[in-house]
This record gives C-alpha cells, structure tokens and sequence, in this order.
C-alpha cells in the first residue's frame, strides 16, 4: 500500500474548506428552523452567544453573532424551549460544524407568530420596509383622517391631543372595523377609498389601542401591508402594542407605540411653533437694528476719516495759509506804523511850536476846575462859586466864578 | 417672493429655514444698509407668512359616510362614546 503519492493529497484547511462550501450549497441546510432545547448558554463579552440546541437523542452546536441577537427581545437561558432559524455550516478552525442562529424564538408562541415571522421576511424580502419608499410627513398638517372604531379609545385620544396641539385641525374620522377576520380588508379598503376620493388629505393614521396578538392580527395581514404601501397618501401605524411590532408597522411611513403617540409625533404643537417664530422674529428685528447701528458708526468714522483726506481738510489748509498771511501781513502793518512813528517823531521838534505851552508864551491861558484838572471850555461845565485855576506863562492864579455870562460872536 | 412657487405651494418648514437663514445673515453684518433693509422686510414677510400657514385651517372634525364605491358624505363627528352608528357594520 505506497501507492499514496499517487493518489491525492490534502491539507487540512483544504480539507475542511472543501467541506464547509459542501454545507453551504445544500440548500436543505440553509435558511432552516430548528425546534430544541437551549443548554450550554454563554454569552461572551464581545457579544457574540454560544449555546448547544439539543434534543433527547442528540445536539448541535450553535452560535448567534452580535448583529443577530441585536434584536433579540428575550435573554435564552438553559433549558429554554426554543425554535431557531439559521444556517449549518463549518468553523473550519476546528473541523467542527455547527448552527449559524439568526433568529431565536420561544417555542410557546405558536403558529400566529410563525405566520407572522413568515410574512414579515417575505415582505422585506420584496422592498415592502425599505426606508427608501417611505414617504416624508409635512411638517404642518392641516387634513388628516384616522381610520379606526368610531367609538373606541383610540379616536378620542388621536382627537384630544391633536387638537390640543394644534387648536384649528381639520380631521376626518373614517370608521371601521379593526378586529376580526373582515378587518384587514375593511381597513384596505377605507385606504383606497381615500387615495381615490380625498387628495388633500395629508395623511392617515391607522390603528386601534391595544390588545392580545390575536385582537392586533388585522394589522398583521397581507392585504392590509399592500395598501399600505401602495397608498399615494402617508400612511401612519398606531397600533397599541408596548414590545412588539405589527407588520402594519413595518411598512407604514411612520409608526407609532399607540395612538396617543401618533398624534403626538405626527402633529406640531402650534404655541411652540409661534413663539419659535416669534422669537426668529425678534432676532431679526435686533439684528437688523444692531447693523444699522453699526452702518451709522461706520459713516460717522468714515465722515471723521475725511476730515484728514477729504475737501474739508484742503479748506483748513487753506485756512491755515489765510492764517500765516495775515500775521505777516499784520507784520508788515506794524513796521509801517513803528515807521511812521519814527518819522512823526523827527517831525515833533518842529511840531513845538505849536504846542500850548508856545500859545500861552504869546498871552493865552488855560482855565481848569478844582478839583478835577478839567479844562474848561464852555459856561456849563462851571457854576457861580465853583474853584478855578487859570495857567499862565509862568504860573497859575485861584480863582472863584462870580457870574457866568455868554458872550455872542 | 423672486420664487415663481406659490406661497401656498412652499412648506411651512423651508419658509422657516429661510427665516433662519435670513437670521444669520443679519447676525453676521455682512451687508450693505440696502440689502440689510430688503432682507429685514423679507423676514417680516416671512414670518407673517408663516403665522397665515399655522392660521390656515379651520377646525373641523368629520366623519366620512361610505355609500358606494363612488359615493360618499361627512356628517360632523360627536366625540361622545355610542353616539355614532357605522353603517358598514
């Protein structure tokens, strides 16, 4: 038997490569449920869970990466009956094959869920959730209608709080079945009926307050995911639920907790939006008059800058130069005069002969008051009795006025 | 409004963001005394704009009669519980 050379020769990883892309292409080992028993569990710090499904006779090893188990809303324990959906496949590491878990259910839900489970991948599968199709909800509404039971909790809470938000609302109820095996369809139907007849309507709010998975399956059929996401108008789920999702959720371009919720999240709250704008209002007002303020400032320094470069500045240069020339000027005046001054001196030596003292020599006298020094020139300046002194040539002589008389020439 | 949509036809929300657009330009001083008045009187034409949008509607609250499958009415709808019949049931 040396005959080995001959025939093949793996490696291990070859091996084991080989035997995991076997797995993978058997479409029976893909996208499988599995019913078990949960044991083994450990949930490791990365996130990742590792657990053992097994069942009397035998058991598989399992693991259920982070991004899966995400949304898990149970934590497994040992001994958990479980249903798991997934993929067996190789961890080539260890030769070893195992179960990739997507999804992990509790076995007692029973077959509701297991439909719901089924329609709801179908209906991801075909687009009907993307994000990409759903349509955006106008920021203020002004029609809505609400299809619902006229007469439940549900229409009274959607009305009072939409109203307490937004006082001049117009909404149209439109009534309808919302459990039973008919009310799927009724609701469907009241969906189309508005997209045909009503184009101004904005959007609907759809749903009922809460109840069992049975009282809530309307929200979970096929027919009413349909005219959900063929409805032209915004569709919004208000299905009273607290953990879990109907598919009318999924596909509605919002969805809500409850109907309160959904007039709390779909209409605006009118005070806020009106002081909002009241105060964007201000704001503009005290920031238009804070740039006229500055504009003012700006002409008045551009105004003070053009004192030094502008017309203004070239008439106090002139002013200056007015200035200049007219102390030279003064000057100049000055000289004159001191010159002419000089010259009346020279002048005053001949000028002697005519001053008083030379007309009293000749015989003329100078007649003053006493007291005062006054010269006196005419009879009003003197009464009868007043003291006077007459200059002559070489003295003065005191006299006293005996009589005033005037004399006519 | 230099934009050929109708009032009616551009949302509350884009005249607020123009609102606070016209904001910031104001905050920032950047414009001239001309252009600082034009833009002051468009964001009080705004915003009275935009107070008309939120006064728009009239409050009314309706219920819709289903007839045939072209024909319908409202009739106004009474909030106390039982008041209402619902023809289709």
């Amino acid at each position: 038997m040396n005959n080995y050379t001959e025939s093949k020769i793996y490696s291990v990883s070859k091996l084991n490569k080989y035997i995991k892309n076997l797995f993978e292409n058997d479409f029976n080992l893909q996208e499988i449920w599995i019913l078990g028993e949960i044991s083994n569990f450990k949930l490791h710090s990365s996130g990742h869970m590792y657990f053992v499904l097994k069942d009397k006779e035998s058991q598989i090893r399992c693991v259920m990466f982070r991004g899966n188990n995400r949304n898990l809303r149970f934590m497994p324990v040992d001994g958990m009956k479980v249903k798991v959906r997934g993929d067996v496949s190789v961890y080539e590491k260890r030769g070893e094959y195992q179960l990739y878990v997507k999804e992990i259910i509790e076995a007692g839900k029973g077959e509701l869920y297991l439909a719901f489970e089924r329609l709801k991948a179908k209906l991801r599968d075909e687009g009907l959730f993307s994000e990409e199709v759903k349509k955006k909800l106008p920021f203020i509404p002004q029609n809505i209608a609400v299809i619902t039971s006229p007469t439940g909790a549900a229409i009274r809470d959607v009305i009072t709080i939409s109203l307490r938000r937004f006082p001049n609302l117009s909404i149209l109820v439109v009534p309808s079945l919302v459990q039973g095996t008919s009310a799927a369809q009724e609701i469907a139907k009241k969906i189309d009926f508005l997209n045909k007849h009503f184009k101004d309507i904005d959007f609907i709010i759809i749903g009922r307050g809460g109840g069992s998975l049975e009282e809530l399956w309307a929200f979970n059929e096929e027919i009413l995911a349909r005219s959900i996401y063929n409805s032209k108008i915004p569709i919004v789920s208000a299905v009273g639920h607290e953990t879990d999702f109907t598919i009318s959720d999924f596909v509605a371009d919002l969805r809500s907790p409850t109907p309160s919720a959904a007039a709390e999240m779909t209409i605006p709250d009118k005070n806020s939006l009106i002081n909002n704008l009241s105060l964007l209002k201000s704001k503009i007002t005290r920031a238009a008059k804070r740039n006229f303020e500055l504009k003012t400032e700006k002409i008045n320094s551009v105004s003070r800058s053009l004192k030094y470069q502008g017309p203004e500045n070239k008439i106090n240069q002139y002013y200056q130069y007015i200035d200049e020339f007219s102390a030279r000027l003064n000057s100049r005046i000055k000289y004159l005069v001191e010159l002419y001054e000089e010259r009346v001196k020279k002048d005053s030596q001949r000028l002697d002969s005519l001053s008083p003292w030379a007309v009293i020599e000749r015989g003329y006298s100078i007649c003053r008051k006493i007291p005062g020094r006054e010269i006196i020139k005419r009879l009003e300046q003197i009464e009868v009795g007043t003291k006077i002194e007459v200059i002559i040539s070489d003295g003065k002589i005191l006299s006293k006025v005996e009589k005033k008389e005037v004399v006519s020439n | 409004m230099k934009n050929k949509k109708k009032v009616e036809d551009i949302p509350f929300e884009e005249y607020l963001r123009k609102l606070e657009k016209i904001v910031n330009q104001l905050e920032e001083g950047e414009l001239t005394l001309d252009e600082s008045v034009k833009t002051y009187e468009e964001g009080m034409n705004i915003s009275k704009i935009c107070l008309e949008k939120l006064n728009k509607t009239k409050k009314k609250i309706e219920q819709l009669v289903i007839e045939g499958e072209e024909k319908y009415s409202t009739k106004p709808f009474s909030e106390k519980k039982g008041e209402n019949t619902i023809n289709e049931f």
